[in-house]
C-alpha cells in the first residue's frame, strides 16, 4: 500500500513536468517562428532548451521510477534520463553563447533592437591597434 | 482516441516530409555551408525515424557519423576550398 | 492502474509534441542566416532528446533510452563546428 502511494506520487509529479515541458516546449516553438531576428530568438532558444527540454527529461525519469510496468531496467531508464537532462543542462547554454558569439564576431546576423553597441566599439579599437 | 498505431504513422509521415524537405534544399541550396546543415537536419529526422521503427543500435551508430562526423569534414573541406557553389564549371 | 493513466497522459502528450517539432523545422527551413537554422536545429533536437525519453516509457523497452544521450552531444559538436567556422572564416584568421 505504503509503495504504491510512493510511486502514485512520483508519477503525478512527474506528468505534472512533463506537461509544463510540453507547454513551453510549444511556446518556444512559436516564438522561434514570430520573432523578427536571431539575437531575439535566443530567449525562445533559452526557453526551449532549459523549460521545454531539461524539466520534460527529469519528469520522464520520475515516471519510468514510479511506473512498476516497465520491469526492474526502470532504474536503468531513469539514471539514463537523468544523465541526458544534466548534459543538456550543461551543453545548451554553452552552444547557444559560442554561437551567439560566433554570430556577433562574424557580422553575420544584425543587432537590430539597440541603442548603443559598446562591443563593437571596443572590437573597433582592438583591430585597429593591432593592425597598426 | 487516438491509437498507437495512427500516432506511429502519422509521425512517420510528417518526419518523411521534414527529410524530404531537408533533401530537396541540401540540393538546391547554393551556399554549401546552409547545404551541410540542411543535411544534418535530415540525419536528425532519419534518426526519429529508425528510433520509431525500433532500431536504437542503428540509431547509435548513425547520429554520430551523419550528425557529428560528416558536417565537421565537409566543413573544414569548405574552409579550404569556396563556400559559394559556382554556376559556371 | 498507474499504467493506463501513464499511457493515456503519454498519447494526448504526443501531438503537442509534434506541432511543437512542426514549427522548428519551418523556422529550420525558412531562416534567413546560418545561426538562425542551426539554432532551430539545435533546439529542436534538444527537444528531440526529451521526447525520446518520454517515446520510451511509451514503449515500454528501456534499452531505447542511450540514443538520447548520444543525439544531445552529437548535436552540440556540430554547434561548435559551425561558431568556429563562422567565427575563424569572415574576421580572416
Amino acid at each position: 500500500m505504503e509503495e504504491s502511494m510512493i510511486n502514485l506520487a512520483l508519477v503525478g509529479l512527474g506528468e505534472i513536468m512533463v506537461a509544463v515541458g510540453v507547454i513551453s516546449d510549444l511556446i518556444a516553438a512559436l516564438g522561434m517562428l514570430r520573432f523578427p531576428n536571431f539575437f531575439v530568438r535566443l530567449h525562445a532558444a533559452t526557453v526551449g532548451t532549459i523549460w521545454g527540454a531539461f524539466l520534460p527529461l527529469v519528469g520522464a525519469s520520475l515516471i519510468a521510477a514510479g511506473s512498476e510496468f516497465l520491469g526492474q531496467y526502470r532504474w536503468f531508464m531513469s539514471g539514463g534520463a537523468i544523465v541526458t537532462a544534466i548534459l543538456i543542462l550543461i551543453l545548451a547554454p554553452a552552444g547557444s553563447h559560442a554561437l551567439a558569439r560566433a554570430a556577433y564576431r562574424s557580422k553575420s546576423a544584425e543587432v537590430r533592437p539597440k541603442s548603443v553597441d559598446h562591443l563593437r566599439e571596443f572590437l573597433k579599437k582592438e583591430g585597429g591597434e593591432e593592425s597598426a | 482516441m487516438l491509437s498507437m498505431e495512427t500516432l506511429t504513422y502519422g509521425i512517420l509521415a510528417l518526419l518523411g516530409v521534414i527529410s524530404l524537405l531537408g533533401t530537396y534544399l541540401a540540393i538546391i541550396e547554393k551556399d554549401l555551408v546552409k547545404a551541410v546543415i540542411f543535411s544534418a537536419l535530415q540525419s536528425t529526422a532519419y534518426a526519429f525515424i529508425f528510433y520509431i521503427l525500433m532500431a536504437p543500435d542503428i540509431v547509435l551508430v548513425y547520429v554520430p557519423v551523419a550528425v557529428g562526423l560528416y558536417p565537421a569534414i565537409v566543413l573544414f573541406l569548405i574552409k579550404k576550398t569556396g563556400r559559394l557553389d559556382g554556376d559556371e564549371p | 492502474m498507474i499504467e493506463e493513466e501513464v499511457i493515456h497522459f503519454l498519447i494526448v502528450v504526443f501531438p503537442i509534441y509534434m506541432a511543437a517539432f512542426t514549427l522548428y523545422a519551418v523556422r529550420a527551413v525558412k531562416g534567413p542566416t546560418i545561426p538562425d537554422i542551426v539554432l532551430a536545429l539545435d533546439a529542436m533536437t534538444y527537444d528531440l532528446a526529451a521526447f525520446l525519453a518520454v517515446l520510451a516509457i511509451f514503449f515500454r523497452s528501456p534499452i531505447l533510452i542511450p540514443t538520447a544521450i548520444v543525439l544531445a552531444l552529437w548535436v552540440y559538436a556540430l554547434d561548435i563546428y559551425v561558431a568556429k567556422y563562422l567565427e575563424s572564416k569572415e574576421m580572416g584568421g
